[in-house]
């Protein structure tokens, strides 16, 4: 094999775990955050710990959604195929990471802005389940694009 | 290697700033709120307690010489590293200047050697009402106008509403971060400032009272 052919095969291979890796990164990062912000405010309220601490576990979809991608992208590695999977499996993968990053945030403010008014917490809420609708577009559409990558599904 | 400060923690564990500084009480005790800055590293400890000796200035040593608060000023800026906390010391320092600027004017005394960016602008401008700062200052007219009305309360706490609405229009900027902090603690003093002029003016009116109502009764044995 040559060191070209060996480049490309182990982009493939990359390509069909980015999605994975990237979106647990993003939701490390992510719950990360949003749990810190929990934790501080648990500080501050006499009530509604588990609705502040469950809040803090969304940026965790980012990683199914990395997994069920890497699953339809572990196909046989060919030349032909590692280019389709490197580019689909970088891309999904750097979605997933931003939004689930930027969703631990949202998470983190809609935290500090209910832990005095309560009530808003529906609403403030509302801006990370927006951040989650792009990343299940991303994940919806890899699925879609990676139909088209030559090769068999492994198992 | 400096730990690194969780500020998402430190920031949701800080309760809501209120919207204006004339309220009855702090957000959260000074007590209760140095016990939460622990959670800061040490870098970032240092600077926060650089800014808060600044900020309580205004309650110490009121003999101090202008020199003498000149040059504990230089020190404290070639000590203070973090961009938002000096530019909080340096506008807190501005309106003490512009403020004893008009002081001094009242009393018929010379223009202050006060520190700042201002001061020269002061002394070319002695004479015109607002020392051609209302552009930059907006607050001066209506200070200068309590000021001449003898309403200190008043003056007091349009300095504070102009200083207030300084630091709320920078906290807007910043969300889980030390300039979050900063901001928290500089509009802490202000709300702090405020309550406990209120709680002292409260007293004085409450004893005023007592003494009308009860005469030579409301004199307590010694």
């Amino acid at each position: 094999m040559s060191v070209e052919n060996f480049l490309i095969l182990g982009l493939g291979w990359a390509g069909i775990f980015l999605p994975t890796a990237l979106g647990a990164i993003g939701s490390i990062v992510g719950c990360a955050r949003a749990g810190q912000a929990a934790c501080g405010a648990l500080l501050d309220v006499e009530s509604g710990y588990g609705r502040l601490v469950g809040a803090s576990a969304l940026p965790s979809s980012q990683t199914i959604y990395g997994i069920v991608v890497t699953m339809q992208l572990n196909r046989q590695v060919s030349v032909e195929a590692s280019p389709g999977l490197f580019a689909l499996g970088v891309l999904v993968g750097l979605a997933l990471l931003c939004s689930a990053v930027l969703q631990g945030s949202c998470v983190a403010s809609a935290i500090n802005a209910s832990k005095s008014k309560p009530e808003v917490f529906g609403l403030a809420i509302a801006p990370a389940a927006i951040v989650e609708g792009f990343a299940v577009f991303a994940f919806i559409f890899g699925l879609i694009i990676s139909g088209g990558i030559p090769g068999t599904l492994a198992g | 290697m400096p730990t690194a400060t969780n500020y998402y923690m430190l920031v949701a564990s800080l309760p809501r700033m209120p919207r204006t500084f004339e309220v009855e009480q702090v957000p959260i005790s000074r007590l209760r709120l140095q016990q939460r800055l622990e959670m800061l590293n040490e870098e970032d400890t240092t600077t926060v307690q650089q800014m808060q000796e600044f900020l309580l200035w205004d309650r110490q040593h009121p003999d101090r010489t202008d020199t003498e608060v000149l040059q504990e000023y230089e020190q404290l800026m070639q000590r203070v590293r973090n961009v938002l906390a000096r530019k909080i010391i340096v506008y807190r320092m501005d309106v003490r200047t512009i403020t004893c600027g008009l002081r001094r004017r009242r009393l018929g005394m010379d223009p202050p050697s006060g520190v700042g960016q201002w001061v020269q602008a002061i002394r070319e401008n002695w004479e015109h009402p607002d020392f051609r700062l209302a552009r930059q200052h907006p607050w001066i007219p209506l200070v200068r106008g309590y000021m001449e009305a003898h309403q200190p309360l008043q003056t007091e706490r349009q300095l504070l509403l102009a200083i207030w609405n300084q630091w709320t229009r920078l906290a807007d900027r910043y969300y889980f971060s030390f300039e979050t902090i900063l901001l928290y603690l500089a509009r802490w003093e202000i709300v702090d400032r405020w309550t406990r002029l209120n709680e002292s003016l409260g007293r004085q009116h409450f004893e005023s009272l007592l003494t009308e109502a009860l005469g030579e009764h409301a004199r307590f044995p010694q």
